[in-house]
């Protein structure tokens, strides 16, 4: 529907006034008439006719110009009638009586006049204070919110606190498509009709929603649509409501596009450290795998132009140089894809009834060339329950603690690993009697590619301590290292029992061997 | 007729490690048949006969489980799967679909040379040899017609289902046998989801069994995929 002749219409609704009005303005006079017949004997007629201006000056002020000449013809029929000689008829003799009357009706309308201008000046002032004060409402908690979202809970939540309608608001995806957001009330908005709102940059309003269709704009062009359901569209059109409408729309969009300003800044700063360490991945992976495959293909190449010159000894040794430094290769290779994997969001835990006996029994079981004559003391709490957990990750987390502890001690020093049971949580702790860790960098070994000496011979890039931590937390646990009383490194894992493991029926009594 | 050597069929689409694996079988004392892709590799199992198969999952053409239950549907031959190394599913589901072993990528030759050997030695021992009597490995020593089982000169007492659990294992000794398999062989089809089972009653096998149950030197996990009994030869 056309918006201007719909404004109109309102405009005319607008300065009608209630009927009673009209009422009161037959009334007063007729009032005044009844107080002041007891007294017409002592009053002249032209002190009666002031009574009489009194009360049209009364109804003028309070009740405007229409109401004040009918109260002013309503005065001057009662008083004709009634005070005027000859009484009882509605002839005036005298000529004073008749300018007095005439004097009335004036002052009647332009007293009316006065007083309509001052209450309209009144109620501008109180509709523009309120306003005001609307507005200032808004941008105080709009600048107060954070994030896109709030923002629009904010702008959704003062529109019906103003205009007492539901609002929504709609952005494009990224082809320009408006869609629903996803917890909007389905039923108040023609997504056509928004479409094109916000395809023309025209204001809308849909006669059978009935919903009102208004474009967010800011400086750049178009950012969404503003759909308004009306209850009271009276509440909305009338121009000066229209301007505040425009006024909290832009307080809105302004916010939305300072939203999304900051969170582009904030992507460019992730990208930025995302950057940062992938040049210290690439610069660390490189150095790391070229140098096992320097001696690779050094190896390699030797063994295969110079075989005959070379001495059986000589071939062999480096026959087992190729493959020492492949198995290292590889065992990097293991570690980057893994840190990748669990990096990438791509890892499902898959969860399942465990003892913790068993996982560390398949880690050490692992390790076993590494371990071969390293003592290892394994102390277990009775009673110990199943736990929840991904038994492949976790074994993978022991394995990485445990050669952590063979690589960084002295082997002639044995490693304790001890499982200890609350009812919520299961501690597993490995320690050794190595020279420990600085307390400065016990957080930082964590992190990926951090090596306490970064130019240690020791193999490795410093991932498998950033791998165990990313699986502990991935199932909700932790993993802390510290200085071991007595010299040496305790890591500590602590997984929580978030349910208490299955419980089986239990097995029939009748033995296979009868004596058990 | 000892003196033939017997045929092994890889089917493995990478020529280079094709080439690899294929010299060192046939320097091993082995003929091999290698085919680079699924399709070859049926059509090879199905018109040369081979005594063993080693298949690489991960096929150009069609899934290397789908090769597994073609070639079970309609043979016993012996197969070692090949896998990278973070797939355990992979390598779970293709136990279950009825290969007898797995190696994960990479592996030393010296490995897959000893899996084959017992693999081809269980072969051999199945249709003569009939139920097996008894097993044993170090100290473990397990009668399985008289249902009694020693670690050394004690004897174990175990409940009927410890035993049935112990006796799978033995019936497949050196080999991995899947949770899967496990719980529908000792507890029954359905079951098979419930592995918790499984745990606890291995747990107290360990307990029973082994020495030190942290460190067990017989009934070893292989994470994420099953168990195997350990003969004492890899």
């Amino acid at each position: 529907m056309n918006i201007a002749k719909l404004e109109k219409s309102f405009d005319r609704q607008r300065s009608e006034f209630p009927k009673i009005y009209w009422l009161w303005g037959i009334a007063f006079p007729l009032l005044l008439t009844l107080i002041d017949w007891p007294f017409r004997d002592m009053l002249t007629p032209s002190n009666i006719l002031l009574v009489y201006l009194l009360g049209v000056f009364i109804v003028a002020i309070r009740l405007g110009l229409w109401p004040s000449i009918l109260a002013s013809l309503t005065s001057a029929a009662a008083f004709a009638y009634f005070f005027a000689p000859p009484i009882f008829s509605f002839a005036i003799a005298d000529q004073e009586n008749l300018v007095g009357l005439a004097v009335m009706l004036v002052v009647g309308v332009v007293t009316s006049n006065l007083a309509e201008d001052v209450r309209h000046q009144a109620r501008i002032a109180e509709h523009r204070e309120r306003r005001v004060s609307a507005l200032y409402r808004l941008s105080k908690e709009l600048t107060e919110a954070c994030s896109e979202k709030d923002i629009i809970d904010i702008g959704v939540r003062h529109l019906h606190i103003e205009f007492g309608a539901r609002a929504i608001l709609l952005f494009p995806d990224g082809n320009g498509t408006l869609h629903y957001p996803g917890d909007a009330p389905l039923e108040i908005v023609d997504l056509t009709m928004a479409q094109h709102v916000f395809d023309q940059g025209q204001i809308e309003y849909d006669s059978t929603g009935p919903a009102l269709y208004l474009p967010l704009n800011d400086s750049t062009g178009i950012m969404g649509v503003l759909a308004l359901e009306s209850v009271n569209a009276q509440r909305i059109l009338i121009p000066e409501q229209r301007e505040l409408l425009g006024a909290f729309i832009n307080q809105i969009s302004h916010a939305l596009k300072r939203a999304r300003l900051a969170e582009q800044a904030n992507d460019a700063t992730v990208k930025m450290q995302a950057e940062t360490l992938r040049n210290s991945l690439l610069s660390s992976i490189s150095h790391d795998l070229r140098t096992p495959l320097a001696t690779i293909v050094g190896a390699a190449g030797s063994l295969e132009t110079d075989d005959e010159r070379l001495s059986k000894d000589s071939r062999r040794k480096l026959v087992g140089a190729i493959s020492q430094e492949a198995q290292r290769m590889s065992d990097l290779t293991v570690k980057i894809l893994e840190m990748a994997r669990l990096e990438a969001g791509e890892v499902i835990l898959n969860r399942q009834w465990y003892a913790a006996e068993e996982i560390i029994g398949s880690a050490l079981h692992r390790l076993d060339k590494t371990l071969k004559n390293r003592q290892v003391n394994v102390q277990m709490a009775d009673n110990l329950k199943l736990i929840h957990v991904d038994a492949v990750l976790l074994q993978q987390v022991m394995v990485n603690l445990l050669d952590n502890a063979d690589k960084y001690s002295p082997a002639e020093l044995p490693i304790d690993i001890s499982v200890a049971t609350t009812p919520f949580s299961l501690s597993i702790t490995v320690a050794d009697r190595g020279p420990g860790i600085p307390e400065n960098f016990q957080q930082q070994i964590f992190d990926k590619f951090f090596r306490i000496h970064a130019e240690s011979t020791q193999s490795g890039v410093g991932l498998g301590l950033s791998i165990c931590r990313a699986i502990v937390e991935a199932h909700g646990g932790d993993l802390q290292a510290s200085n071991r009383n007595g010299g040496g490194t305790l890591f500590q894992l602590h997984l929580p029992i978030l349910e208490c493991p299955p419980t089986i029926a239990p097995e029939e009594k009748d033995r296979c061997d009868g004596n058990d | 007729m000892e003196t033939i050597k017997p045929l092994l069929l890889l089917i493995e689409d990478d020529p280079q490690f094709r080439l690899l694996l294929s010299t060192t079988l046939e320097s091993r004392d082995y003929r091999v048949l290698t085919a680079a892709s699924g399709r070859d590799g049926l059509d090879a199992a199905r018109h040369r006969q081979p005594s063993l198969l080693i298949l690489d999952l991960g096929l150009p053409d069609i899934d290397g489980q789908q090769v597994i239950r073609h070639l079970r549907s309609c043979s016993e031959l012996p197969i070692i799967v090949l896998s990278a190394r973070d797939r355990e599913s992979d390598i779970t589901q293709a136990l279950d679909n009825g290969a007898d072993d797995y190696l994960t990528k990479p592996f030393s030759t010296a490995e897959l040379m000893s899996r084959i050997k017992a693999l081809l030695r269980r072969v051999a021992k199945l249709p003569g040899g009939g139920a097996q009597e008894s097993f044993q490995v170090d100290e473990l020593k397990i009668e399985l017609t008289r249902r009694r089982v020693f670690v050394g000169e004690r004897e174990v007492h175990l409940t009927p289902i410890e035993f049935r659990l112990l006796s799978v294992l033995v019936r497949n000794a050196g080999f991995v046998v899947t949770h899967r398999q496990l719980l529908k062989k000792v507890w029954g089809a359905s079951y098979v989801e419930h592995s918790h089972y499984l745990r606890i009653y291995m747990g107290q096998l360990r307990h029973k069994i082994e020495a030190d149950p942290a460190r067990p030197r017989y009934l070893l996990t292989e994470a994420g995929v099953g168990y195997r009994l350990n003969t004492g030869e890899n």
